[in-house]
């Protein structure tokens, strides 16, 4: 939730209007989903690091955390997103989901479902996947080798 | 005759597009009967039936574009929430 909070006054900065009292009011009733989604939105955008923002951010000198940084991406936290991603989808059973299992033999997910399995990845790392790429992401871990791939990540 | 990869490519095609309705009625109505609609018809095998259904998606496909252009022009930028003295 504090998260959420920090991810929240950076609208702030957009709208001045904004009152972040009012923001923590509306994310405590939002519901685990959107929660979930929104959260996971906002941390993929790579904020600029404009000089207005900062110093907007200076303002609150309590709370003296960079709300524009995310984390930067190892292996171990693209695996444990993707696994999140694909256990929060209703089809996939959590119980059968390994990294090596293959949606179409193992999951029993149909090529509608890997589309929309591969969408969810898109919005969880915030960028887009070919189709001509998508089709051959049929492992949890060959979006995992794939991210790590487009986003530089080794180890 | 449709390739398979024309199919999923529409199918996501119309998911994204959909995901832009500003209304959460419209836009999860659109999400589910877009999905309800592939998966009634996923086991389809005549050419000739997927074509016609093809040309009904992307029919369908350019009708959303239009709806969410239009519709995007008159979103209201301000919540009623936020409006209320608190």
């Amino acid at each position: 939730m504090a998260s959420l909070v920090r991810h929240a006054r950076g609208f702030r900065s957009l709208s001045k209007s904004f009152n972040a009292s009012v923001a923590r009011d509306v994310a405590s009733r939002a519901t685990g989903v959107a929660l979930y989604r929104f959260h996971s939105t906002i941390n993929c955008q790579k904020r600029p690091k404009s000089a207005s923002l900062f110093s907007e951010s200076q303002n609150n000198a309590s709370l003296g955390v960079r709300f524009y940084s995310h984390d930067p991406l190892s292996m171990t936290t693209i695996r444990d997103r993707v696994l999140l991603v694909l256990k929060l989808y209703d089809k996939v059973d959590p119980e059968k989901l390994t990294l090596e299992s293959h949606f179409m033999n193992d999951l029993g997910l149909d090529s509608l479902d890997q589309v929309e399995v591969v969408m969810a990845m898109e919005d969880e790392f915030g960028f887009e996947i070919p189709d001509r790429d998508a089709e051959k992401l049929m492992r949890p871990a060959d979006i995992v080798q794939y991210i790590a791939d487009k986003e530089d990540v080794t180890q | 005759m449709a390739a398979r990869s024309q199919v999923l490519s529409l199918y996501k095609q119309i998911l994204r597009e959909s995901e832009k309705f500003p209304s959460y009625n419209i836009k999860t109505y659109a999400l589910r009967r877009t999905k309800d609609a592939f998966r009634a018809n996923k086991s389809v095998k005549d050419a000739q039936t997927i074509s016609s259904f093809m040309k009904k998606g992307n029919e369908d496909l350019n009708l959303i574009k239009r709806q969410v252009s239009s519709l995007l022009m008159y979103v209201s930028t301000e919540w009623l929430l936020f409006s209320r003295p608190i």
